[in-house]
């Protein structure tokens, strides 16, 4: 089936299977490997894209479900040479680590601070809830999401 | 997991809800299943990790219900509350009228799984995979929510309390569409409460969760619906919680009495999430704690 979708800006076209994995349209034909897959079950939040807007799972999408619609990955965000500030803080607060759950993490959290531009550390929590992590202990992440809202708030976005 | 059988399957994208039940109509005719997909939090798991059927099994054809109009939105007309079936959770959290006059739905939307999965999900997929374990569906029990359904044979309502009739049995037809909830609200500001205890707060099937509105009349209960998740093949509706605080006083209702009501209404197994013995004890623990936050709101 063909799929047509707009991917972090750009109108792009894909023709596989309806049922194929959002996740796997996007690490295999899209090219964007960014996007990670951890359980493949809908757990752990590692495959955490955005469809329009909103943080779903991309390994309980299937591809033709996204027709027309706005996905943005990770290499949606920024890249290494113009990193978001959401992405600078992950590396200054020690929440990024091994890096399998930072896509997700980021992703989740920038759904969270596009419509909380201050959360509460409650409201960072549960935003990010359904992103595992195993390194971190989280208290780190739950800083630099803090940090960035700081940032943003000061118009550094 | 089967992976590679996702590719095999045919998928159809729905625009329209007579074609839709047309469709359906004319494939049940025929013995051949549809999977109306919706969210796909249940569905693609089960795919995923059911065992390879191979390429020449003969599979249900899938059809895209996420984005029919007529199975979206939410609406309130006077006290009654409809939600389309293909309505998220996080829209449902979101919505201005739930948080108002439905706000035991709000709390039981950010309970589902985690905002990945509430963005997603939907209340008619639940209903239709009709989990005794799924959250929303304790809350519709709590409600005692109607369920509307379409085929090309009309529209009709069913009661919730006539919809299920064993583990994952519904009375739905084969060929019926399910296509809103509708729920007669209790006035602004009446009591009710949602539990759900688990693991962890996100992302786990629940132990238990436990779901409840009420109407006051002074002391008495002039109104009370009650829902629990993972007792019982069914989601429980309590019957004998529901007459024993209605029969009375609230005042006078007794823990040992509501403990008894609730050893009546509960049949709750040990699997692999709990045990019977914990879910029989946090079932009372939660009626209990509800009936004394009727005494003292």
């Amino acid at each position: 089936m063909r799929v047509s979708f707009v991917v972090n800006g750009s109108a792009r076209e894909v023709d596989l299977p309806p049922l194929t994995r959002l996740l796997d349209a996007l690490r295999g034909p899209l090219a964007l490997p960014g996007t990670k897959e951890g359980c493949g079950e809908g757990e752990c939040g590692a495959c955490t894209v955005l469809l329009d807007g909103e943080p779903v799972n991309a390994c309980l999408v299937a591809v033709a479900q996204c027709e027309g619609r706005v996905v943005t990955t990770i290499e949606g965000l920024g890249d290494a040479t113009h990193l978001e500030p959401l992405q600078r803080c992950f590396i200054d607060h020690g929440g990024a680590q091994c890096g399998i759950c930072t896509p997700g993490m980021l992703l989740a959290a920038d759904a969270l601070l596009a419509r909380r531009p201050d959360p509460s550390d409650g409201e960072i929590r549960e935003a990010l809830a359904g992103n595992l992590c195993r390194c971190t202990g989280y208290q780190r992440i739950v800083e630099s999401v803090r940090q960035a809202a700081l940032l943003r708030e000061g118009g550094a976005r | 997991m089967s992976l590679a059988d996702l590719g095999c399957f045919e998928l159809k994208r729905s625009v329209d809800l007579t074609a839709l039940c047309e469709l359906v109509a004319e494939r049940h005719a025929r013995g051949r299943a549809t999977v109306m997909l919706a969210g796909g939090t249940d569905w693609m798991v089960e795919q995923e990790m059911a065992p390879p059927r191979g390429a020449d099994a003969e599979r249900p054809l899938v059809v895209d219900v996420s984005r029919l109009d007529e199975l979206r939105g939410i609406s309130l007309v006077g006290d009654t509350l409809r939600i389309g079936a293909a309505t998220t959770y996080l829209e449902i959290e979101r919505d201005p009228a739930v948080k108002r006059r439905a706000p035991m739905l709000v709390a039981m939307g950010r309970d589902v799984g985690a905002v990945q999965i509430q963005a997603r999900g939907t209340l008619g997929g639940n209903l239709a995979t009709a989990s005794p374990a799924a959250d929303g569906v304790t809350a519709l029990a709590a409600y005692d929510a109607s369920v509307v359904v379409r085929s090309v044979r009309g529209e009709r309502t069913i009661p919730f309390a006539s919809l299920q009739t064993g583990y994952k049995k519904t009375t739905r037809a084969g060929d019926e569409v399910i296509v809103a909830v509708e729920l007669a609200l209790p006035p602004e500001g009446s009591p009710w409460a949602w539990r759900k205890v688990g693991t962890r707060r996100a992302q786990a099937i629940s132990k238990v969760a436990f779901a409840a509105v009420a109407v006051l009349d002074g002391t008495r209960v002039a109104r009370v619906g009650l829902g629990m998740a993972s007792v019982a093949p069914v989601t429980a509706t309590l019957p004998t919680v529901r007459a024993l605080l209605a029969s009375r006083p609230i005042t006078a209702v007794d823990a040992a009495a509501l403990d008894a009501a609730v050893d009546a209404d509960v049949t709750p197994i040990d699997d692999i999430r709990s045990t019977a013995t914990y879910r029989r004890h946090v079932a009372k623990a939660l009626v209990r704690g509800f009936a004394v936050s009727l005494v003292a709101p």
